[in-house]
């Protein structure tokens, strides 16, 4: 890398030295810019406070919904589960990717932060956003859900709650703009970006069209709220609420692949086997995420079935393929490197010679199955026009979003933050012990959860609902019988998940903390991989034989609950 | 590599072969699901429909109040009961908190349903068929449906709508022959007493025929999907033993007695926030619209539940 830097003028940072701004890590060899550190750690931190509050809402709203324990009144159900949804997707998701984005566009550029001021900015925007809607939300002032469905009306301060923290997140994904021009301009790193910032380019791109359609609903629906604007049509505002609610997902698995890639280079020192496909499926989703917001409409009045058709799908399900390719090019990029080691016996020797006591291999690999298995394969079934029916705003819904934003999302950032103990906090990790096994217990609960709430919801059982027995109705409904098992079994896996996010949270602590500093490569306890040996020579024929066995296992799966929900759907009643 | 450079010529190297391959699989599989949810629409017997007519929640109310005054033969739980003609227009009303009517259905035959709400969005539920469908006001959501097996259905709202939203559940009864609605306990609806007090011009009507139009208000207007006649406590105060009851009210930060009296009743319906029951203040009541004669025909139903 270049050590000359050419500080140009129009930057606030220009004046002060390169030594005040940079330390070069003696791990990693990356020249990591000490502001840009610093808003890493401060969002970080951000994130996990975000999250502690969501597992601890939902650990109650699962008991809740437990109906042997019903826990919780109906006032604070609903409450709690608006705190929640909030909290968990919204508040710890992004805290956690402004995070990455700072840390994709500086540390790994080995460039300086464009500005910091307006780093903090955007920080403390964020944090006011948080504190007012959250305030608002406890004190039962915005009993609305995530949501917010209009006519169902909050308190205004909860929108403006909700749009300080958008228009610092916007801020921050400028920022990170800023930072990748100055890393061009001064050519911090080779002709191309690396893969990994080249995912959180996408991630980025994404975010600003979708953060653009939360502006473009939130700033009527708060000027209705004010009683400025009479009213804010109901059909209008689903349309582009989703906009970012299911737009904004794809930041996530942006995000979330492009650590992937990371944790397959800092892990075994693999790469994707063709760097073009992989970027080529990141250009997928930018593109064709667009209407993603259809999803959420295909049982809805007012948009025609050609609509519909049209816009889940532009007829090719793009971006279902982007995901598909990487469903692929992120386990052959182990696979591949894992070879190249030397680990070439059979078809899976690679596999089962993996770091499995790294908590961040164990955690990424258990995100792409759990990612895959049971958020994929729903969530294209699930959108489909016609097998919407039997599933649309059944409790099967979160149960498929489980699968992606919890054991995906989640599960992958949890992961990473393994690495970024030592690396950016530069602290040792403490409880080791508990690190290891702290991804499976994640994974099994989550699983559990997700698994359980899709199978109740096809049993019809609705989402957000307080009262399954609906006491105080004029009439009753009795599930199928079955419906009790697998309640025992989400509020099961729901513990589970909990203890495993606890135990996460008090590794952090501990270890950001109270834990021993980090002075060289010796202190490092998880492995950092040199880059896997170069091939010897190409055969030409298959160089992920392991991969395309499992990704044919995952084919079959998806089939298997393509088939078995269309059969559910032709034996309901006939509806045009 | 990926989070350095990629090497040189990475833009150039081949696609491995099974990395091709799914590639291909993939994209062939993802047109698959396109083409298969247009051919559905050609063959598939379950399609949301197209069709949505621009309502208010005026005038969807009028519409569905005045459809259930004209074709309701009873009531079941305080819900009005209609038994639609096969292939006519039905209209089923969603607000906070119930379904309203109660259908009879025909198997095999095919029904119209416009389905809209009167306040908040909800979601149509029909169990354990597991139908499911978004309600929302100032849409009429026009769908046919057409019941393939006969028994009793509940519709359940999935879409939260505020605090009662768990209590808001209403029926559907499929049946394949008359003798059937003995099953469900339908089998003496007629046409329920209710609907037969004709208004009659010249002489003043006597309190007891008010009392059963108030009890039509009742029904159709939806007020027991809060206020009960029995004495329970549900959302609201409940009905029984009402009238003439010394009840503790908040009017701002104020709290005094009154006398639940005709004129009291009449301010509760006309502005429901202003004096708000102790032991109920967390739950306005929402703004019910009705005229004159229609209030004074549920005061009359309230008298006449005095004990």
């Amino acid at each position: 890398m270049s050590n000359t830097i050419e500080l140009t003028g129009d930057f606030q940072s220009a004046a002060v030295p390169e030594e005040q701004i940079f330390r070069t890590c003696d791990i990693t060899g990356f020249k990591v810019d000490l502001r840009s550190e610093k808003l890493i750690k401060y969002n970080a931190v951000a994130a996990v406070v975000s999250l502690l509050m969501a597992v601890t809402a939902a650990l109650l709203l699962v008991f809740t919904r437990y109906q042997p324990v019903h826990l919780l009144n109906a006032e604070w159900y609903y409450r709690l589960v608006t705190f929640h949804g909030l909290n968990a997707l919204i508040f710890w998701i992004i805290f956690f990717e402004v995070a990455g984005l700072y840390f994709g566009s500086t540390v790994i550029l080995n460039t300086r932060f464009s500005s910091p001021k307006t780093g903090w900015v955007a920080f403390w925007l964020m944090v006011a956003g948080l504190v007012i809607s959250n305030y608002y939300i406890l004190i039962g002032k915005a009993d609305v859900m995530l949501t917010s469905y209009t006519p169902l009306k909050a308190h205004p301060m909860y929108y403006l709650g909700v749009i300080l923290f958008a228009v610092g997140a916007i801020i921050a994904v400028v920022l990170f703009f800023g930072n990748l021009m100055i890393a061009r301009r001064e050519r911090t790193y080779g002709d191309s970006l690396p893969l990994v910032a080249y995912g959180f380019m996408t991630a980025a791109i994404i975010a600003l069209i979708t953060l653009a359609s939360g502006a473009i609903i939130y700033i009527p629906t708060f000027l209705w709220s004010l009683g400025l604007v009479e009213n804010v049509d109901p059909a209008m505002y689903k349309l582009i609420w989703w906009g970012l609610g299911h737009s904004s997902q794809q930041i996530n698995v942006a995000a979330m692949v492009s650590i992937w890639y990371m944790v397959s280079f800092l892990t075994v020192g693999g790469t994707s086997i063709n760097e073009r496909v992989s970027r080529t499926a990141f250009v997928l989703y930018i593109l064709f995420i667009c209407l993603a917001s259809a999803h959420h409409l295909l049982t809805d009045p007012g948009v025609s079935s050609a609509w519909k058709v049209w816009n889940t799908s532009y007829a090719m399900y793009l971006a279902v393929l982007a995901s598909m390719i990487h469903a692929f090019a992120v386990p052959s990029s182990f696979e591949s490197a894992q070879r190249r080691w030397g680990y070439n016996k059979g078809l899976f020797e690679w596999l089962s010679k993996a770091p499995w006591s790294n908590p961040a291999f164990s955690s990424i690999i258990l995100a792409v199955i759990g990612f895959g298995f049971i958020g994929g394969t729903t969530g294209v079934i699930f959108g489909m026009e016609q097998t919407n029916i039997i599933v649309h705003n059944t409790i099967a819904i979160p149960g498929h979003f489980k699968g992606t934003v919890v054991i995906g999302t989640t599960l992958t950032f949890m992961g990473i933050t393994y690495y970024l103990i030592p690396l950016i906090f530069r602290k040792k990790i403490s409880g080791m012990g508990w690190a290891k096994w702290q991804p499976w217990l994640f994974f099994i609960g989550i699983a559990l959860l997700s698994i359980s709430m899709i199978v109740l919801g096809q049993l019809g059982v609705p989402r957000r609902h307080w009262d399954s027995t609906f006491s105080g109705g004029p009439f009753t409904y009795n599930f199928n019988p079955a419906v009790d098992f697998f309640w025992a079994l989400m509020m099961i896996g729901g513990t589970l998940a909990f203890i495993s996010v606890c135990i996460w949270i008090g590794i952090v602590v501990t270890s950001v903390f109270f834990g021993k500093p980090v002075n060289g490569p010796e202190d490092m306890q998880l492995k950092i991989s040199p880059l896997a040996p170069p091939e010897k020579k190409h055969k030409g024929g298959f160089e992920a034989p392991g991969t395309l066995v499992l990704t044919f296992i995952f084919l079959l799966v998806f089939l298997a609950l393509f088939f078995l929900n269309w059969k559910w759907l032709a034996a309901t009643w006939y509806v045009k | 590599m990926s989070l350095l450079s990629p090497v040189e010529g990475w833009y150039y190297k081949k696609v491995s072969k099974d990395e091709k391959m799914w590639v291909l699989i993939s994209l062939v599989l993802c047109i698959m699901l396109f083409i298969w949810m247009v051919m559905w629409h050609v063959y598939g017997k379950q399609n949301p429909s197209s069709t949505t007519y621009k309502t208010s929640t005026i005038e969807f109310t009028q519409l569905s109040e005045a459809y259930i005054k004209k074709n309701m033969i009873g009531v079941d739980n305080g819900i009005p009961v209609v038994r639609p003609e096969p292939n006519s227009d039905v209209f089923l009303m969603a607000e906070m908190w119930r379904w309203s009517p109660v259908l009879i259905l025909e198997i095999n035959q095919a029904y119209r349903m416009h389905i809209s709400s009167k306040d908040v969005v909800h979601g149509l539920s029909i169990q354990p068929v597991n139908m499911n469908f978004q309600v929302y006001p100032t849409y009429d959501y026009l769908l046919e449906f057409k019941p393939t097996e006969p028994g009793e259905y509940k519709v359940v709202c999935n879409e939260f709508c505020g605090i009662g939203h768990h209590t808001m559940i209403g029926k559907i009864v499929v049946i394949e022959k008359e003798e059937d609605l003995a099953l469900y306990g339908y089998q003496d609806m007629k046409k329920s007493p209710a609907a037969t007090v004709e208004k009659d011009d010249g002489e003043p009507m006597s309190d007891a025929d008010k009392a059963i139009l108030g009890e039509q208000v009742f029904t159709l207007k939806g007020c027991g999907a809060c206020h009960k006649t029995d004495g329970t406590v549900l959302i609201g105060p409940s009905w029984k033993g009402l009238y003439g009851k010394e009840e503790k009210v908040k009017e701002g930060n104020k709290v005094f007695s009154v006398v639940v009296d005709d004129d009291y009743i009449r301010e509760s319906i006309l502005e429901p926030s202003k004096k708000l029951t102790v032991g109920f203040e967390n739950l306005v009541m929402p703004q019910v619209p009705m005229n004159d004669e229609e209030i004074d025909y549920v005061i009359a139903f309230i008298k006449s539940l005095k004990d």
